[in-house]
């Protein structure tokens, strides 16, 4: 009766062993040579014995695999849709490894499919980058191809103009979707198959992303001066005063007529094409 | 007053969702079942598309990530947002599945098989009490897939799932073609199964297709056509429970619309003949009735 009192958990823990056997046998990078070798063993490893274990195999230890090849395929599906470019340079079987490690490690937090391939290439970029047998410029181009999808299915954006005028005292409100990218490499000038293994261009990029009123995810490549000045906007949150002798600081240069002309410029190019939309 | 379609419908899909946006599905499908989860948390194109459809064609609600079955807390976030997205809708129920999908905050985005146990039962039902309240829409269970036993079972399915729906007082989504999938891999006999089952209980009825990857094991991929012995199974159901909602559910190797609408319509005369048959029974007992 006590249980029935508190439904809440039931008597879940008694069988928390075998959810965790087989989240373990889907997760762990070995667990497919353990059960194989011995899946009694490896049942036991995880607190699930006796009648339990048999009825676990009772099809056979192959079959008990059956979940982690179905997860494993359709995780991996959904980041190749995402990144194909990135997975096709890397090669079907490291992008297996690097997948089978990304589970063990750290698997997914969300509970959007969608969500999954940015999930991925933010816990593998760093492992990419340390090692030196992978192209340097990869972890930019799974950068680049993420943002399409990120973008495209961005929550924020349509936001209306503030209809406030610019002043140098205000902030600049920029579209929710915008999004200020910097790469080491001009991965974003690729050719788009799979097939194609053309080395990208070794230049700083930074691009200004954002998807717009047809819901288009559209790319504007800046120059430094530009970049500088969007950084200071919209990452750093300043005042247009502000922004623009941050922006000239950095750059090591006067904030002078040209660059107040190129700003203005950028501003007004900006709001023609929706991303900007107004003081704040 | 929420609409509550019945008659054949389709699971709506981004292969032909610019499809049914223009029309091309008008006329021809009774209601669309969406999975919530991939217009929730969403901007862009997908939401905007399914706005415009809602405004001609009724949606039902079927869910992948509750995760019902595991020992995980419920997620704040994710019911906050389906309950927002299933107002907007104007959703009469929401429907998610007999299984568990995370653990440790792990999320693995499968259908994984829970142990056929009271203590589970109970667990489960709690949970589906838990989600109907945070949703405040019907909640309805569906029976899934399961190519393992997760632990020595103290019940078979069937009743499993009756301690289910009768613990929660829920509804139950009764997908035609896991039972016979279940039933094929684990040797039972399925209308067996439909008849330990409290069919007062449907809310409505999925069927689908799967594909053989062994000699002893068939896998629900919704990746085929609906085999005869699913369609014989759906109407005997359908006799049994009068008209509800069916949807073919289709995921991969996903077919042209027109392909997959002649499918609808050929499960409909499916439907209709079951429905004639369920009206001949019902016309004697309403009359000594009255």
């Amino acid at each position: 009766m006590a249980r029935e009192q508190t439904p809440e958990r039931g008597d879940a823990p008694a069988h928390e062993p075998t959810m965790a056997a087989l989240a373990a046998a889907i997760r762990e990078v070995e667990a497919p040579a353990a059960v194989r070798q011995d899946a009694v063993a490896f049942l036991q490893r995880h607190g699930v014995t006796g009648r339990d274990a048999d009825a676990l195999l009772y099809k056979g230890a192959e079959r008990f695999l059956i979940y982690r090849t179905l997860v494993h395929n359709r995780l991996r599906a959904a980041t190749r849709e995402f990144i194909p470019r990135a997975v096709a340079r890397r090669g079907t079987e490291a992008f297996g490894t690097d997948f089978a490690q990304f589970m063990a490690a750290h698997a997914s937090h969300s509970p959007y499919l969608r969500d999954v391939p940015g999930e991925f290439v933010a816990w593998v970029l760093p492992r990419w980058q340390r090692d030196a047998s992978i192209p340097a410029y990869l972890g930019d181009l799974a950068r680049h191809e993420l943002l399409e999808g990120e973008v495209r299915n961005d929550p924020h954006g349509g936001e209306s103009p503030t209809g406030r005028p610019f002043a140098l005292e205000a902030t600049l409100v920029f579209d929710g979707t915008a999004r200020l990218m910097h790469y080491h490499w001009a991965v974003h000038k690729l050719p788009y198959g799979t097939e194609d293994t053309t080395v990208p261009d070794e230049v700083e990029t930074s691009l200004l992303v954002f998807r717009d009123a047809h819901a288009k995810v559209r790319y504007l490549e800046l120059t430094r001066w530009a970049a500088g000045v969007v950084d200071q906007l919209l990452v750093q949150g300043r005042c247009v005063r502000d922004a623009l002798q941050q922006a000239a600081a950095a750059l090591g240069e006067p904030l002078d007529d040209d660059k107040l002309a190129k700003a203005a410029t950028l501003f007004g190019e900006l709001s023609d094409y929706g991303v900007l939309l107004g003081a704040g | 007053m929420k609409v509550t379609p019945t008659g054949v419908g389709l699971g709506l899909r981004a292969a032909f969702i610019e499809k049914v946006e223009r029309g091309d599905a008008d006329g021809r499908i009774a209601f669309l079942e969406i999975a919530p989860e991939n217009y929730m948390h969403r901007g862009g194109k997908a939401p905007q598309r399914l706005a415009r459809i809602a405004e001609r064609i009724p949606l039902l609600s079927h869910g992948l990530m509750m995760s019902l079955g595991s020992t995980d807390p419920l997620d704040r976030d994710y019911f906050a947002n389906l309950r927002e997205f299933l107002a907007r809708i104007d959703a009469p129920w929401h429907s998610d599945h007999l299984c568990w999908s995370g653990l440790d905050g792990a999320l693995l985005h499968d259908l994984l098989p829970v142990p056929f146990t009271t203590a589970s039962a109970t667990r489960i039902a709690s949970r589906v009490r838990e989600a109907q309240d945070r949703l405040g829409v019907t909640m309805a269970v569906e029976n899934v897939s399961w190519y393992l036993q997760l632990g020595q079972p103290q019940k078979d399915e069937p009743d499993f799932v009756t301690e289910v729906l009768e613990r929660a007082d829920c509804r139950l989504m009764l997908d035609v073609n896991n039972v016979f999938v279940n039933s094929v891999n684990h040797g039972f006999d399925p209308y067996a199964w439909l008849a330990k089952v409290p069919l007062d209980r449907v809310i409505q009825l999925h069927v689908a297709g799967h594909d053989r990857w062994e000699e002893d094991l068939i896998v629900d991929t919704h990746g085929n056509d609906v085999r005869d012995e699913v369609y014989d199974m759906l109407a005997w159901v359908l006799e049994r429970t009068g008209p509800k909602p069916v949807v073919l559910e289709r995921d991969s190797d996903i077919p042209p619309l027109p392909r997959l609408l002649d499918e609808v319509a050929r499960i409909d005369e499916v439907y209709q003949a079951a429905l004639a048959r369920w009206n001949a029974r019902e016309t004697p007992r309403a009359r000594h009735g009255s």
